[in-house]
């Protein structure tokens, strides 16, 4: 860790610097598809990646460049590059990793379009996946192959809560020289680093709490830097010649910067997931409260969930801060400030009074996101997770009674009392 | 490019272009610690220009085998070797830090193999903090940390890049951090064992270019300005609000002046 400003200075500050001429306090949204270029030489130059600037939005954008540099500061890598969602963001990762015949070992217990992706699109073009159980860590070990190209996995699986031991797993994938690629959208860089934790690249979902607000989608990929790419020949994307570019090669010619190098140079040339200027800024604004509403998650967090376990109407309570969660002890020694703000729970009267304490929440809004300001319920099994097959249901560590709370920040005396009469309705729903 | 330098294999960044020697080389040689990445942008904007380029990682560093050298003199008989082995009479170098330190040990002991001097951000002596050293021999990663917070001027303490997404100061430890252990201990034990600057300055006779920068701490603006008046040159540029590692975080006016020195050379 260098000498550098502490994570709450980082998320109001890192990335920008006021320009000259105008001195925007507040970071200026560049609304342009485009950039006027001084000369013709000045143009060659960013193409030849022989200078810094932007050539055009989809590959670059000034507002973005921002956010960017912001969340590769909190995270403490070495570069990151934005998309217009947390799923481009997985994609454009794998794109720049892997290739027809290559092959991926993938925590089973995480979001589904993360799992569809793997299994039904990536799989149509000669991408394989082992998908093995999250809290295993020798589990990584046995699936990993000889053209694994990535170990992925959430470290707050969602909707299962279940932990993984990213540490354990990353110096797994890294012994194999395979890195650990971590989605880390649960977690924030306020709860955990991955990237100081055994991880080499880090995603997010900016669109839940790294946003906050809901009004704005967006993912990021953040480079580690700390993954060696030339130790074995598993990684000719990074350390062949490129096919544009005059055939740089990426690993000799920018070093740890090869990965997310690609990233910009092939998932945004070529495939083009940018994210909008707008939205930066939008999440940009999230971002600067980033430490203070998580603080507030958390407590939020801690009196839910000693509501809910108190509560007659209710089965099950799953958090991994509590103790009966099976990975308590790994959450605790990864994640000391807190597991998240997501809470699985169990409704005595399993579908019937999900549906009824849903539609009966009027602080709490049902819809299909987490992590936004607002308290978020949803009753996974006959929605997010609905096109899952039974088996994989099952795989997922899902169940019919199962309610997911995503916990915001309002005065949770007010939560308490909407939950209470939810609650009271949802049991006599079940007589 | 890989090249076999006395029985090890070493590498060498041509700035992404075939290496063809039509004239003198750009002879690019890094700082304590750092490998030829410390050149990203020169040396790519150099080689798509049509100079012939070469910034080699120096033993222990980056992506080259061997062992470190332990003074600045070893370091530039190694250079020279790697001249011998390309094919390369004579050299226009730019030496960033400890490199620009070994520039003017070529260039004293070697006057025929050097046609002319960039020094950046460097001095006649670098006195080392004989804590940072001993901090770089028993807990490298401390010292590496330190190293490019000191190294680093506003813009990287900001976060902020002209290579869009992109971050200085974890860059750059990762840069340092990729070295093979004992590398940066034998860098900074060579610069504080190096004495022989201010005779070199007294004796050598070719172009010299000075690129300072204002806010450098490890290698303060005062001490470039010193060197320059021994090396009798007015051939100084200063960047202004520019840390000590600016030839990443300022690429664009280093670039203007090293192309401003060697068009006009």
């Amino acid at each position: 860790m260098t000498g550098d400003y502490k994570f709450d200075t980082l998320s109001l500050h890192a990335g920008f610097t006021p320009d000259d001429r105008h001195g925007s306090a507040a970071v200026p949204i560049h609304q342009t598809t485009s950039y006027v270029f001084k000369n013709t030489e000045h143009a060659a130059a960013l193409y030849n990646l022989e200078i810094g600037g932007h050539l055009y939005s989809r590959i670059s954008n000034p507002t973005v460049a921002v956010l960017e540099q912001r969340v590769a500061a909190l995270d403490e890598g070495i570069g990151a590059v934005a998309t217009s969602s947390g799923m481009s963001a997985l994609f454009v990762t794998v794109l720049a990793l892997c290739s027809a015949g290559d092959h991926i070992v993938s925590s089973s217990q995480m979001y589904g379009a993360n799992i569809n992706l793997f299994q039904h699109t990536l799989s149509r073009y000669g991408i394989t996946t082992t998908f093995v159980a999250p809290n295993k860590p020798e589990a990584f070990a046995e699936a990993i192959q000889e053209n694994t190209k990535m170990v992925f996995g959430e470290v707050i699986g969602n909707p299962g809560l279940d932990i993984m031991d990213i540490t354990r797993v990353g110096k797994i994938a890294n012994d194999a020289g395979v890195p650990l690629v971590i989605d880390a959208t649960f977690n924030t860089p306020y709860l955990l680093k991955p990237l100081k934790n055994g991880a080499n690249i880090v995603i997010h979902s900016l669109t839940k709490w790294m946003g906050g607000h809901g009004v704005a989608l967006g993912g990021i990929v953040v480079d580690g830097g700390n993954f060696d790419w030339g130790q074995n020949d598993r990684f000719p994307t990074l350390t062949e010649s490129h096919f544009g570019f005059q055939g740089v090669n990426l690993y000799e010619e920018f070093g740890p910067a090869a990965f997310i190098n690609r990233v910009r140079t092939e998932g945004m040339y070529n495939v083009g997931p940018c994210l909008s200027p707008t939205n930066a800024f939008h999440l940009i604004q999230g971002i600067e409260t980033l430490g203070l509403r998580m603080d507030r998650h958390m407590k939020n967090t801690e009196k839910m969930l000693n509501f809910l376990s108190e509560h007659e109407a209710i089965s099950w309570v799953k958090h991994p801060t509590l103790p009966n969660h099976p990975d308590y002890e790994v959450a605790k020694r990864l994640m000391p400030k807190g597991s998240g703000s997501v809470i699985a729970c169990g409704l005595k009267g399993g579908r019937q009074a999900g549906q009824t304490f849903i539609e009966s929440v009027q602080v709490a809004s049902h819809l299909a996101n987490v992590g936004d300001a607002k308290t978020l319920v949803i009753h996974p099994g006959s929605t997010t997770q609905s096109h899952l097959s039974p088996e994989a249901m099952k795989a997922a560590g899902l169940t019919d009674d199962m309610l997911r709370i995503s916990v915001g920040l309002e005065d949770f005396d007010d939560l308490k009392s909407d939950f209470e009469q939810a609650l009271s309705r949802a049991s006599k729903a079940r007589g | 490019m890989k090249i076999n330098l006395n029985n090890e294999i070493i590498f060498a960044s041509t700035g992404g272009r075939v290496f063809e020697p039509k004239m003198d080389p750009l002879w690019f040689i890094h700082g304590s610690g750092q490998s030829h990445l410390s050149f990203i942008l020169q040396g790519r904007f150099f080689a798509n220009r049509g100079w012939p380029v070469i910034a080699a990682d120096m033993p222990s560093h980056g992506l080259s085998n061997g062992i470190a050298l332990m003074s600045i003199e070893a370091m530039s008989d190694w250079q020279i070797a790697l001249m011998d082995q390309l094919d390369v009479e004579k050299v226009q170098i730019v030496g960033h830090s400890q490199g620009g330190l070994i520039g003017l040990d070529m260039a004293h002991r070697y006057p025929n193999r050097v046609s002319q001097l960039s020094l950046v951000a460097t001095a006649l002596s670098i006195p080392v903090n004989a804590g940072l050293i001993e901090m770089a021999k028993n807990k490298e990663q401390s010292a590496i940390d330190a190293m490019i917070d000191w190294g680093h001027g506003p813009e990287g303490h900001n976060h902020d890049n002209t290579m869009p997404g992109q971050n200085h100061l974890n860059f750059g430890v990762q840069l340092m951090a990729a070295n093979k252990v004992g590398a940066l201990y034998a860098d900074l034990k060579a610069c504080v064992d190096y004495t022989n600057g201010n005779l070199a300055a007294n004796e050598i006779k070719l172009p010299v270019q000075l690129i300072l920068a204002q806010k450098d701490k490890m290698t303060p603006m005062k001490s470039g300005l010193k060197a320059a008046e021994a090396l009798r040159t007015d051939n100084i540029t200063i960047v202004e609000n520019a840390g000590h590692m600016l030839p990443s975080e300022h690429p664009e006016d280093v670039n203007r002046a090293l192309r401003s020195f060697f068009i006009k050379s």
